[in-house]
């Protein structure tokens, strides 16, 4: 540095230019900081990349070997086998129906003050009903049994040969082609095998012939229930008994054009797989992999969760950024705050080790006993999950809504007080409806970050996989589920890696990602709108 | 003559009632049109300031004179829309903009001084040799010599001389204005650009300033940009009025006072607009 | 004699009372959320406090904090029913001689939980570091040298994005390419993998890094990446304008500028509010679940023999811990003891970082105004 600024234009014109300045592969320092930087910025959008890549990299293979799995599920006969299985499960649901009233009748009898044995005798006429529509199944049971082994037979046979040829691939892969010729693969003749399934027909024809008359004779000699509620259950049971016989030309009609090589269309891998009721995986019989029944879980404790949530979030957005003194909201924001990092497990060992057990016995109190699905039958169910939920959800909503509320400009407020509205009249007219996208928005996060919650439902929704019995009304809210991040936590452990379980449960990651993504870009939709109508 | 026909750039840059027509122009400004996005802020705009001498650039808000302003140290470059689409800036004869020139030796000859006073948040001391600083000067007593140069040279030694290790935020607003000003000329810059430096400052900072440009004036040429016409009358020597984004008039100050050529820039000063 | 009515006088009307009733609602509401909190945290932390500490000196119940989970025995011996762990029971069968006892095996019910402590200390600083790497250079590359364009809208596009996935797909995410598909530099081709040789007799075998800390830490960095991103940018512009244009008026580089005038007052602000976000992340259990914790491990993570071995290496973690037993193993009047503890401890360490953070954030809100 020159002491002086100099006062000629030389060496002015001479500190302004840089002819020789230091470059790295063509770029200057500042150049290379910048891409630095920059590079760091774009790991999010190559994790997001990442993240798709990898779960459709993982899930893809699903739908070919989901087809592999119905085609055997068909060319084995399992399909030929199911159709009287159906039958004989629809007779196991009914008779545990006659069970169940048998239970009611019997409670109800001795709480009347019988003994055991008086109880009995009064019951014997239901017992040999029972009895007698219980036993009229046998016959079909019987050939279904038979079937039953014909077809995992043909299953196991195919699976043998299948890793037959695994085994070979990779000895010829290795280059020890002697060895791999050793192992000889004869492909399974299904036509041949299924002609044995195929072949009993006429003694499940007349299985099912036994099964009608005995199911007829036996429902004849139904006795008539003491109570109007009991009755309607034995109705119930005789309508659909007669429904099942009705139906058996029908299945014997199926049974006889089905045919071990009718195509599968390609679609019915999706479908299966989108709107399956099934998720049943590591089963003796067949794998059906449904995302219906974790997908409805889900929704229900979501729904649950939200129900509570948003009651509790957007009030008090509004208690703290309307009502609130100063002191309170500098309390009451970081206390929600901290409630958003309480750990997930610990709230679902909280409901494992306290909230259950409270909420149930809260649901055995006799004066709740009015409200419907009280007492619980479980412990562990969508509504334990879903309070825990709601408690992960307050935070979320109640921050996202208190900004939304904030963000409403003043002179709104201030035309409205101005005009004689007092406070509440003000929040309800004008700052409510102003920031209703913002808080819908609030909301539909509140309910992506619900749905993604993992531990939680995994600890207390009860994890069992059936699509909750809707026919119960309220009751349905009681029963436990199972979830789809809950599924991929608790399997995720056990699978193989690269059998189609493992992938089915990428798919399942694959359902989760795309509606987070959905519900995240309905939120921003949304606040975008809202912008330009407030601008 | 006409200074708004600018087409020929003698007409707009040479100014026949001035003596410091001979003086070495500092910055030569040819036909800049300047955009912001697709809003044309500066139209053919030509000008000729001269060294050692404070040029006040007047004329309503969104005229263009603080874009023309920063476009001398090229604080514009930070604007992502901001673009030149025609015309030469040159400095000292050299083109800002030519390829060989070094946006961070030019900031170090034409410093700044902003609307807002915006001391950092560190010592005085520390603020005074930022500059020498972050050009890798270590010797503390070269250090020293600058800062008390500096500040005296901002007129502001003696009232800061025995804290100088304390915050400059702690300063009242016209002595974060000169801490700003000494800060820019600690540098040694020839040229010193000021954006209304005064604005928020109370009349008796304004005069301090303002009494500040007229010694700095001596050894630096002075662009200073002011809503206050009293204050260009006051202080500046040569005057340019901007309209639109146009340069409506520039000459002598007496003479754009007293006797201004355009209709515009007397209702200007008259004050029947703006 | 009258009074002239007071046109300003308070009416008796139902608007009022409906406005007093709906406030009650919003104010009970919102004591009813910390109402809630504060039972969870009672119940735990007194629960808890049982097992962490002690009613005898030193108070703090040492052993559960330094040992390592072990099997609990429950049996009767001479009469009294004794309660020991694994070690210590197998000491007593020498003492006694006795090579039999008949006892009852409770799992993970006794010894201590330090193993997980230790674990996941080394996942939440490995992980921290990571993501505020990433995210304060992201931010700083957004906030000071960005220009609008559709290149920046698609980032913060996907950093909004990555903010809203789920927990559990991150695992997924981390099972797919950390896992099974990282590449390892190894002297040997890996047949069973994709293989790129570089050389020298190594190759670069894409078969994963397996279950690993490595692993875990990537996957809870990009999952604590948005909000310590977001809450950077927003340390970032809340300095002001001036002390950039400032020093690039004095001839700084953008650099020289962010690096002294912006930095130094923003990294406070970005560490403390990316520390909640990075406390949210350590309370995590699905991201780890299949990409860095063991339900067991008998090593402690520095038992290696290489340094760098630690690194691949899977480890014990507070939060896995507490999923296993309370879910996993059988419940009985035994496993509550470790169950409250462990739920006690991690509680502690998450809710601790929570804490610091947001107190500092108020104290530094007091000191940063410009």
């Amino acid at each position: 540095m020159s002491p002086t600024p100099s006062p000629s234009a030389r060496p002015i014109s001479e500190a302004l230019l840089n002819r020789n300045r230091f470059r790295f592969l063509g770029l200057t320092p500042g150049e290379i900081i910048k891409y630095f930087f920059n590079g760091n910025a774009v790991v999010a959008i190559v994790v997001l990349a990442l993240i798709t890549i990898f779960l459709f990299r993982e899930g893809a293979g699903f739908f070919g070997q989901n087809m592999q799995n119905l085609r055997i599920y068909r060319l084995a006969g399992l399909e030929y086998v199911d159709f009287i299985r159906r039958q004989v499960d629809e007779h196991t649901a009914m008779n545990r129906a006659l069970n169940e009233s048998r239970l009611a009748q019997f409670n109800r009898l001795t709480a009347a003050g019988r003994t055991v044995e008086e109880v009995n005798t009064a019951l014997a006429p239901f017992d040999a009903f029972a009895t007698a529509f219980g036993d009229s199944v046998e016959d079909v049971r019987g050939v279904l049994s038979d079937l039953t082994e014909v077809a995992t037979a043909i299953k196991q046979k195919d699976q043998v040969n299948r890793d037959r040829l695994e085994q070979k691939a990779m000895l010829l892969g290795a280059g020890k082609s002697d060895e791999a010729d050793k192992i000889t693969v004869t492909p399974v003749d299904f036509a041949k095998e299924t002609v044995t399934l195929k072949g009993t027909f006429p003694a499940c024809q007349a299985a099912n012939q036994q099964f009608a008359g005995k199911l007829q004779a036996a429902l004849a000699t139904a006795p008539a229930m003491p109570e109007a509620k009991l009755q309607k259950q034995i109705d119930t049971v005789q309508a659909q008994a007669q429904a099942l016989i009705a139906s058996l030309p029908e299945i014997e009609r199926q049974m006889q054009e089905w045919k071990h090589d009718a195509p599968i269309p390609l679609s019915r891998s999706f479908t299966s797989f989108l709107f399956g009721r099934q998720w049943l995986t590591a089963s003796f019989w067949q794998d059906w992999y449904g995302i219906i029944p974790l997908f409805v879980g889900s929704l229900l404790v979501s729904i649950i969760a939200l129900t509570i949530a948003v009651p509790l979030g957007v009030s008090a957005a509004i208690y703290v950024s309307e009502i609130a003194s100063v002191r309170e909201k500098n309390f009451i924001k970081p206390c929600i705050e901290f409630i958003s990092a309480i750990p997930s497990v610990v709230l679902g060992f909280f409901g494992i080790a306290m909230l259950g057990t409270a909420l149930r016995a809260l649901s055995q109190v006799s004066w709740l006993s009015w409200f419907p699905g009280f007492p619980m039958s479980e412990r562990l169910n969508s509504l334990t999950a879903g309070c825990l939920l709601a408690l992960m959800a307050v935070p979320t909503i109640f921050s996202l809504a208190e900004d939304a509320l904030n963000n409403v400009p003043k002179h709104f407020k201030e035309a409205s007080y101005a005009l004689g509205a007092n406070r509440f009249q003000t929040i309800v007219r004008i700052l409510v409806p102003a920031s209703l996208s913002g808080i819908i928005s609030a909301i539909l996060l509140g309910f992506g970050r619900v749905i993604g919650e993992t531990m939680v439902v995994l600890l207390c929704a009860g994890n069992r996989i059936a699509i909750p019995n809707f026919t119960e009304g309220l009751g349905a809210f009681f029963q436990p589920v199972h979830t789809m991040t809950g599924i991929i936590a608790q399997e995720m452990g056990e699978v193989v890696t690269g059998s189609i379980h493992y992938r089915a449960l990428f798919m399942v990651g694959i359902v989760l990602f795309l509606l987070s993504l959905g519900i995240n870009y309905v939120a921003q939709l949304i606040v975008r709108r809202y912008r330009i109508s407030i601008g | 003559m006409n200074p708004t026909d600018t087409k020929t750039m003698q007409s707009a840059t040479a100014d026949p009632d001035s003596a410091d027509a001979a003086a070495p122009a500092m910055i030569e400004v040819e036909n800049l049109d300047f955009f912001y996005g697709q809003a044309q802020a500066l139209h053919d705009v030509s000008i000729r300031i001269p060294a050692n001498k404070v040029t006040a650039f007047i004329g309503p808000s969104g005229c263009g004179k603080s874009t023309l302003l920063r476009c001398f140290n090229r604080m514009n470059d930070l604007i992502d829309v901001a673009r030149i689409d025609a015309g030469r800036i040159k400095i000292h004869g050299v083109d800002i903009h030519h390829a060989d020139v070094d946006v961070i030796a030019l900031r170090r000859q034409v410093g700044m001084v902003f609307q807002k006073s915006n001391p950092f948040p560190k010592s005085i001391y520390e603020n005074i040799t930022y500059g020498l600083q972050i050009q890798g000067v270590k010797d503390r007593k070269q250090l020293d010599e600058v800062v008390e140069k500096s500040l005296r040279g901002a007129a502001l030694w003696d009232e800061v001389k025995d804290r100088l290790h304390t915050s400059g935020l702690g300063l009242s607003g016209g002595q974060q204005q000169r801490l700003c000003i000494a800060r820019a000329i600690a540098v040694e810059p020839s040229i010193i650009l000021m954006d209304e430096p005064c604005s928020a400052l109370d009349p008796i900072a304004t005069s301090k300033v303002e009494e500040l440009i007229q010694q700095l004036k001596t050894k630096y040429t002075i662009v200073i940009v002011t809503h206050n016409m009293q204050q260009a009358g006051r202080c500046s020597d040569q005057t340019a009025f901007f309209y639109l984004g146009k340069l409506i008039e520039y000459s002598k100050t007496e003479k754009i006072f007293t006797n201004p050529a355009q209709k515009q820039t007397e209702d200007y000063i008259t004050g029947r607009f703006g | 004699m009258h009074a002239p009515a007071n046109p300003f006088a308070g009416q008796k009307s139902s608007s009022r009372s409906i406005e007093r009733v709906a406030f009650g609602v919003c104010r009970s509401a919102t004591y009813f959320i910390l109402l809630c909190a504060a039972c969870i945290f009672g119940t735990i932390l007194f629960k808890g406090a049982g097992t962490v500490f002690q009613t005898t000196a030193p108070f703090i119940n040492v052993p559960f904090l330094t040992q390592a989970p072990e099997t609990l025995f429950v049996f009767e011996h001479e009469g009294v029913k004794m309660k020991m762990g694994d070690k210590e029971f197998r000491r007593f069968k020498e003492e006694k001689g006795l090579p039999d006892i008949a006892a009852e095996s409770y799992v993970y019910s006794s010894g201590g939980i330090f193993p997980c402590i230790v674990g996941t200390v080394l996942l939440v600083v490995g992980s921290m570091f990571i993501a505020l790497f990433i995210g304060i250079s992201s931010a700083i590359y957004l906030n000071e040298y960005s220009t609008h364009g559709r290149f920046v809208t698609f980032i913060r596009l996907a950093i909004l994005n990555l903010a809203g996935v789920p927990s559990i797909v991150f695992g997924l995410f981390g099972v797919g390419l950390f896992v099974a598909f990282m590449p390892l530099l190894q002297n040997f081709d890996n047949p069973a993998a994709p293989t790129l040789p570089v050389g020298f007799g190594h190759y670069l075998n894409f078969s994963g890094w397996n279950v690993c800390l490595l692993s875990g830490w990537f996957t809870l960095a990009f999952m604590a990446l948005p909000v310590v991103i977001t809450a950077s940018e927003e340390s970032l512009k809340a300095v002001p304008m001036g002390f950039r244009e400032g020093s690039l008026a004095l001839g700084a580089t953008k650099w020289q500028s962010i690096r002294t005038n912006v930095l130094p007052y923003a990294l406070p602000g970005m560490l403390t509010s990316s520390i909640l976000g990075i406390a949210r992340v350590a309370g995590e259990t699905a991201p780890i679940m299949f990409t860095a914790a063991y339900v067991v491990r008998d090593k402690m993570p520095w038992d290696v023999e290489r340094p760098l071995d630690m690194l691949f290496q899977g480890v014990m973690a507070l939060p896995y811990h507490i999923y296993v037993v309370s879910s996993k193993i059988p419940q009985n009047e035994y496993t509550e003891r470790v169950q409250y503890g462990a739920a006690f401890v991690f509680l502690v360490i998450v809710m601790g970082i929570a804490l610091t953070s947001i107190l500092l954030r108020i104290k530094m809100r007091a000191r940063y105004r410009w």
